[in-house]
């Protein structure tokens, strides 16, 4: 007897390509709409359709469609599958960014269908991170459709059918599709059927085959589903079955089944995804940090005061955020017209997350004892914006967002005299530029300690204000020349070409920099297409940038600034360096304004030694790859280390790296024609997608051993998510200057999330990482809500705890234990 | 060569019950005022919500509080994390869990609860004390007749009320646990203290017993054909009703009736019972009176035994029998038997019906059946095992060496191990429960016995890591425990990996010093997090110390939120669980 061939009728839907959202959302209707008729035409006939945002859509316009199909769902007609919003770039967003996207798919799921998608679905991504099997199971999923990269792309992968594992444990019975997901036509589903037939017999057990025509959606056509019966009625095709994922592995995990197993990520199809469009990887980077930030802090204060939780508003920001991490989308390959709604909609999303942060910082702020005896009483300063009083210094509120405690410059917008700390301590300060030319055009800059997710007070004294004598701390900043050092790191430029030539660690005592370091280079981007389909590596390297200029732009006691700027053709890229007084990183604040069609822009930085290592930060975890100068997606990170000798270049907003041997670049700019797949390039006057002034930041942080048991993750994730520094007035309250509302007693876990549950049961949510690839026990004290408790976390674990009024913790994943 | 880790001496917490009327309960417990602490800010997560504390103490720099669900011992000072805050909970540490009043005597501490007293002593005890004070409790009161199991009582948590007898299922397997253990510890004195040292003398004793009961079980049912025992009851001993049971009677033993012969249409089936035993061994009841006649013995016995039984002739061979030669001499013959009967019967272990027992099938239409297919990766591990170690000490190729190479090269026996895992988690898959639900724990300990003998024995470098990466198999579901009875043998078999010594310093550490069952109270535990599973299985965030855990044999999982001691709380359970695990390390070095 043959092995099952099952049948999935499927169309592809992409809610945004070579079209607009609104466009999109025209072909789900429509697509759904197919749908339920041929179900209704033909008996047997199943439909498997992904990502919750399309069923939303539908519910929303056309309802009589949506009570159909929500029938045929539970009559196991109509199969959902991919509990995630849609079938995202599984590449860049962050762990917490795959946890909402389960989330709020799943419980729509359930909500609607009463049931959870039980099989994850994303059969075009581009690529797929080694955690993403955490990911899947969190959310409630333990099989896997994927299709991407095909054997040609990555031998070495299992085909057919595997069992993919994360380094956490978690694991999927995963199968990628040989062919393609949306066969259509006789010949191509009779090929299709003869590919499986023989890929059936030989792995000896069944396959699926995906039909229906797809990208613009369709779905399964009269043709081919009247086909499909004709062929089952056939003798010699007993063995093909109109199916779903879900009945594909139901039926293939009944029977015997050994298939390989796969450690590792699924990579690559599109190494230029990665990098093209730094619009929407800067929003996605910015609108997932802020929105964590901004949610913690709400729920902090709605915990504590009258503040409403905005779970909901939360909620729909997320979704904003998930919708636009599509594959397509988030990938940066479609049209540029797209991009304007892209902006559009992060915008929303960060304007949610800025008005829910700033009511409960200010909220929380209220409830801090700042008052001064005597303060009403003294004389106000006279500047404009800043009328203020001259005989007392000011309370600015600092808080912060993360887990662990932090040591890190902030800034406000004056200037002044002295600052303090709560302790009555001098603190580090300088007055540095500001961004505006009113007033006295400076701003301070300040060096705070803050405890671990919570918030500290500092008193900064007017720049008018008569503070006397008084002793400020000593600085660890020295600037010799060109050379910039402080108590951890000593670096020198180059006077002649404005690269890096020397940076000592002084943990170690050691040079670390091996050759070319951050000399701004311009890589020929002529050949690959938007996606970079088939370029695998970006290395035909056009010149360097020229050297222009070299300057010290600030030296004082909290930091120095070295700007260096570089030219090619109409084009420039100017790079402040910073180095803040006891950072252990090297701050680059860049801006270019990118006028050259066709071309990549790439940041090098070469570390000294032999056998070189490169490590990036994926979502909820780390990987070690080859130094063969592959393109790599990565998160906020990649390095490369050296006999011990390590540099992290953290990002604020790429995504892409490179490295080979010793040298790893990071993609700063990769300049393509929007939407260009392999086309013949007919003349036009094309668009690009980075042309123009791009800002962003990047930083060098060397570190001795391996990447992994440096402090990187920490020092990346500070980077991403700086301090909020909020200036309040002179009042009483309840609530001592500095705080701390979480303790966790392991560095290497740390918080993705605390907010409230989607129920609206008012129980707490706190979702927590294991950051450093090392298995740990640590203890977990949040006093805000009387909870206290241990967990064990395997390596890059994540765990969602769940607390009620009584402080009572119980264990559950993405979905909050909603569904039952 | 891996550097010895250093087990220190640590406090063990040691409770002792008292009635409200007991004279010797100071009077002042009764008149001491309730202070309740302030905990605001404490920085540690506590048992109790920290509204339920209601009184508090201090015994030198040592805070107690008091709560309505028990016991909080904080140690600001102490060196280990875990040994910060313990918990301390009824009914293994208190007679219930209803605080009323605190009250220190030097460094212990008299506690006050709702329906008694509890006197608390947290005493500084050694590694190696505790093997012995353990030992000492199951020679006391566990042992019958060398059998080391578990024992019944008539109230719970008094020893006093121990009963004569009491068995357990699976009496060879923690018997030859148990004799693997002293076994070890004899090799260890014998080494560091020489053979004539009188702790060395007393350890040979306790091993020797243990493995004659354990060799006995494979020779008691008389019916001369290697077929081994479950367990055995003398005639006065009641016959529980939970399985197979032949009285035996000159040379016939019938089958009892019990619920399990009913159904099996088998009661007063007659089986030959005749076949001679070793005088040596059958004196283990001989000397109490006993003859052959009445004996019952229990069968359908599992793979538990025989696996345990096979790495156990290993041991008993290699370390007790080279100072021994009569014994030796059994071990050598009873596992030659059983081997001949293994592989005579087509790979089982062939019951009265003529057929292998439920099991111990080691055979392809097993491991192709619906069931057998996930057990076929442990069963043929179990089974290659079975032949090195015949092989072994035996001396002897032959029979033993056909068959092996039949296994693998016929049968591909060593292709399964590996498979395990994936296996497992398929079956979850298939049943929508989560793969811990899947686990059985039992298996555990013959997947550690049986890697651990293949990896020891194997000289093939490919086939030695087929069985290494077998063992790796097993890594994900033995890692939930940090239990050095499983992760010792692993690094043992597998050097290059990793292990936690600290999570097994902390096992060795917190293992009470008795192996008196009784549960714990984590149903209102403050401090952990409980998960459901998707069959409805409950789990804890945490594995925590074994004093504050349930007693278990080596066959429960750990982070269980509820209570599963294996042999019930009325009873005391075998030292095995301590002893294997602690002699197997100082054997193998990686304990001073």
């Amino acid at each position: 007897m043959k092995n099952k061939i099952h049948l999935v009728g499927n169309a592809h839907l992409d809610p945004i390509w070579l079209w607009r959202w609104q466009e999109g959302c025209g072909e789900v209707l429509q697509t759904f709409r197919s749908a339920v008729d041929r179900i209704k035409e033909y008996k047997g006939f199943v439909f498997t359709c992904s990502s919750a945002s399309y069923y939303k859509w539908v519910e929303e316009i056309d309802p009589a469609l949506f009570e159909e199909i929500r029938k045929l769902v539970k009559k196991g007609k109509w199969v959902p599958v991919n509990g995630w919003w849609v079938q995202p770039d599984c590449n860049m967003p962050d762990a917490e960014s795959f946890a909402r996207q389960a989330l709020y798919s799943q419980l729509y799921y359930y909500e609607k269908f009463g049931t959870i998608c039980k099989t994850g679905y994303n059969v075009d991504s581009f690529g797929h991170s080694a955690m993403l099997p955490q990911f899947l199971n969190q959310g409630g999923m333990k099989c896997y459709v994927m299709m991407r990269p095909d054997k040609n792309e990555n031998k070495e992968m299992p085909e057919n059918l595997f069992w993919w594992d994360s380094a956490d444990g978690s694991r999927v019975l995963t199968y990628r599709i040989p062919t393609g997901y949306g066969e259509s036509g006789i010949n191509a589903i009779n090929k299709a059927v003869e590919v499986m037939e023989d890929r059936a017999e030989k792995s000896g057990h069944g396959m699926m085959l995906f039909y229906g025509v797809g990208n613009h959606g369709g779905g399964p056509t009269k043709g081919d589903i009247e086909h499909l019966i004709n062929l089952m009625d056939d003798e010699g095709y007993e063995h093909l079955e109109f199916s779903s994922p879900d009945d594909f592995f139901s039926d293939i995990c009944a029977g015997q089944l050994d298939v390989p197993e796969w450690k590792d990520e699924l990579q690559h199809h599109a190494s230029g995804c990665y990098s093209a469009t730094s619009l929407v990887k800067q929003l996605n980077r910015k609108a997932e940090n802020w929105l964590k930030s901004a949610e913690k802090w709400n729920t902090v204060a709605a915990s504590v005061s009258d503040l409403p939780a905005a779970t909901k508003s939360f909620g729909d920001a997320w979704k904003e955020v998930c919708f636009n991490q599509f594959h397509d989308i988030f990938c940066g390959c479609s049209i540029m017209e797209a991009y304007d709604d892209v902006r559009d909609s992060m915008g929303y999303a960060m304007h949610i997350a800025a008005k829910e942060e700033n009511k409960a910082l200010l909220k929380l702020a209220g409830y801090v004892d700042t008052w001064l005896d005597g303060v009403s009483d003294s004389k106000t300063c006279n500047e404009r914006h800043h009328c203020r009083n001259l005989d007392f210094p000011r309370p600015v509120i600092v808080f912060n967002p993360l887990s662990f405690e932090v040591e890190t410059p902030v800034r406000t917008y004056h200037p002044s005299s002295r600052v303090v700390d709560c302790d009555g301590n001098d603190v580090l300060f300088q007055n540095v530029r500001s961004s505006r030319s009113n007033d006295s055009h400076l701003d301070t800059e300040f060096i705070v300690k803050l405890p671990a997710f919570g918030y500290a007070t500092y008193w900064l004294w007017h720049a008018d204000s008569d503070v006397g004598v008084y002793k400020m701390p000593v600085s660890d900043l020295k600037l010799d020349g060109f050379t910039a050092e402080n108590e951890f790191i000593r670096v020198t430029f180059n006077e002649t070409n404005g690269s890096i030539s020397n940076i000592v660690n002084k943990a170690d005592g050691k040079e670390y920099i091996g050759g070319e370091t951050c000399i701004p280079t311009v890589v020929d981007n002529s050949e690959p297409d938007t996606w970079a389909h088939n370029i695998f590596r970006f290395d035909k390297v056009i010149a360097p940038m020229q050297f222009k200029s070299i300057e010290v732009v600030e030296n004082g006691a909290a930091r120095i600034v070295i700007r260096v700027k570089h030219i090619y053709n109409n084009s420039y890229l100017t790079q402040d360096f910073i180095l803040s007084s006891g950072s252990k990183i090297l701050r680059v604040k860049c801006k270019a304004n990118w006028q050259e069609a066709l071309t990549i822009l790439k940041m090098p930085v070469t570390v000294s030694g032999s056998n070189p290592i490169s490590t990036y930060e994926i979502p909820g975890g780390i990987i070690k790859r080859p130094c063969n100068g592959e393109e790599e997606p990565a998160l906020t990170w990649g390095d490369v280390t050296a006999d011990g000798k390590g540099i992290s270049v953290i990002s604020d907003s790429k995504y892409s790296y490179d490295c080979t041997g010793n040298t790893l670049r990071l993609t700063l700019i990769r300049n393509s024609i929007f939407a260009d797949h392999y086309s013949d390039r007919p003349a036009a006057d094309f668009n690009y997608t980075d042309e123009g002034v791009n800002r962003f930041e990047y930083a060098l942080y060397p570190h001795s051993g391996n990447a992994e048991n440096s402090d990187i993750q920490k020092i990346a994730s500070l980077f991403n998510n700086r301090p909020v520094a909020v200036p309040v007035g002179y009042h009483k309250g309840t609530e001592p200057q500095k705080k701390s509302f979480i303790s966790i007693s392991k560095p290497n876990v740390s918080l993705l999330s605390f907010k409230f549950c989607e129920d609206g049961s008012g129980d707490w949510i706190l979702r927590l990482a294991e950051t450093e690839g090392k298995a740990v026990k640590c203890a977990i004290v949040c006093d805000l809500i009387d909870a206290g408790f241990y967990a064990d976390f395997r390596k890059f674990e994540i765990k969602t705890f769940r607390i009620n009024k009584d402080g009572y913790v119980r264990w559950t994943n993405f979905l909050e234990g909603i569904p039952e | 060569m891996i550097k010895p880790y250093k087990l220190k001496d640590h406090i063990c917490r040691f409770c002792k019950m008292f009635s409200l009327d007991d004279p010797s309960v100071p009077k002042a417990l009764f008149e001491t005022e309730a202070v309740k602490p302030d905990l605001k800010g404490f920085p540690y997560p506590l048992p109790s919500k920290k509204s339920q504390y209601s009184c508090s103490a201090r015994t030198g720099n040592i805070d107690w509080y008091g709560a309505s669900n028990g016991l909080t011992r904080y140690d600001a000072s102490a060196e280990r994390e875990e040994d910060k805050v313990m918990f301390f909970s009824a009914p293994r540490d208190l007679l219930d869990n209803n605080i009323k009043a605190l009250l220190p005597e030097g460094d212990n501490l008299w506690v006050l609860t709702e329906s008694g007293v509890t006197r608390i002593e947290m005493r500084l005890v050694g590694a190696e004390e505790k093997a012995d004070i353990l030992r000492d409790e199951s020679e006391k009161y566990v042992d019958r007749r060398g059998m080391k199991s578990q024992k019944h009582l008539r109230e719970g948590r008094n020893l006093d009320s121990i009963l004569p007898y009491g068995h357990s299922d699976n009496d060879g397997c923690f018997t030859a646990t148990y004799a693997m253990g002293e076994i070890f510890r004899y090799a260890v004195y014998k080494r560091e203290k020489g053979i004539d040292h009188p702790d060395t003398i007393l350890a040979k004793k306790y091993a020797t017993r243990a493995s004659e009961a354990t060799l006995l079980l494979m020779h008691i049912s008389g019916r001369g054909d290697g077929f081994v025992a479950r367990t055995y009851l003398c005639p006065d001993e009641p016959v529980p009703d939970d399985g197979i049971f032949f009285r035996k009677n000159g040379d016939t033993a019938v089958c009892l009736e019990t619920t399990c012969s009913k159904e099996w249409g088998c009661v007063g089936a007659e089986i030959y019972c005749g076949a001679e035993i070793p005088e040596r061994l059958s004196k283990l009841y001989t000397d109490l009176g006993y003859s052959h006649d009445g004996i019952v013995y229990k069968a359908d016995t599992s793979s538990d035994e025989i696996s345990t039984h096979f790495l156990f002739f290993k041991f008993v061979h290699d370390l007790l029998g080279c100072d021994d030669p009569e014994l030796d001499e059994i071990v050598i013959s009873t596992c030659k038997r059983l081997m001949n009967h293994i592989i005579d019967n087509g790979y089982i272990l062939r019951d009265f019906t003529g057929k292998a027992t439920s099991w111990a099938k080691w055979n392809e239409e097993y491991f192709s059946s619906d069931f057998g297919y996930v057990d076929a990766c442990l069963n043929s591990s179990e089974v290659l095992m079975y032949h090195l170690v015949t092989m072994d000490i035996t001396g002897e190729q032959g029979k033993w060496r056909e068959s092996y190479e039949h296994l693998i090269n016929d049968k591909h026996y060593d292709d399964y191990a590996a498979k395990h895992f994936n296996r497992l988690f398929q079956a979850s898959i298939s049943m929508e429960f989560d793969f811990q639900e899947d686990i059985m724990y039992g298996d555990h300990m013959l997947a550690c016995v049986s890697y651990l003998g293949l990896c020891l024995l194997e000289k093939d470098e490919v086939r030695l890591e087929k069985y290494r990466n077998g063992f790796r198999s097993w890594r994900t579901s033995l890692e939930r425990e940090h239990n050095p009875g499983y992760d010792l043998p692993f690094k043992i078999a597998c050097p290059d990996d990793e292990i936690d010594f600290e999570a097994l310093a902390t096992w060795f550490y917190r293992t009470n010093a008795s192996r008196l069952a009784a549960g714990v109270s984590l149903d209102t535990r403050h401090d952990i997090a409980v998960q459901t599973l998707m069959a409805g299985n409950k789990e804890i965030s945490v594995l925590l110390p074994p004093d504050e855990r349930f007693i278990s044999k080596y066959d429960r999982n750990p982070v269980a939120l509820v209570n599963e001691d294996s042999g019930g709380i009325m009873c005391v359970e075998s030292a095995y669980v301590y002893g294997y695990a602690y002699w197997m390390g100082r054997y193998y070095g990686f304990f001073e």
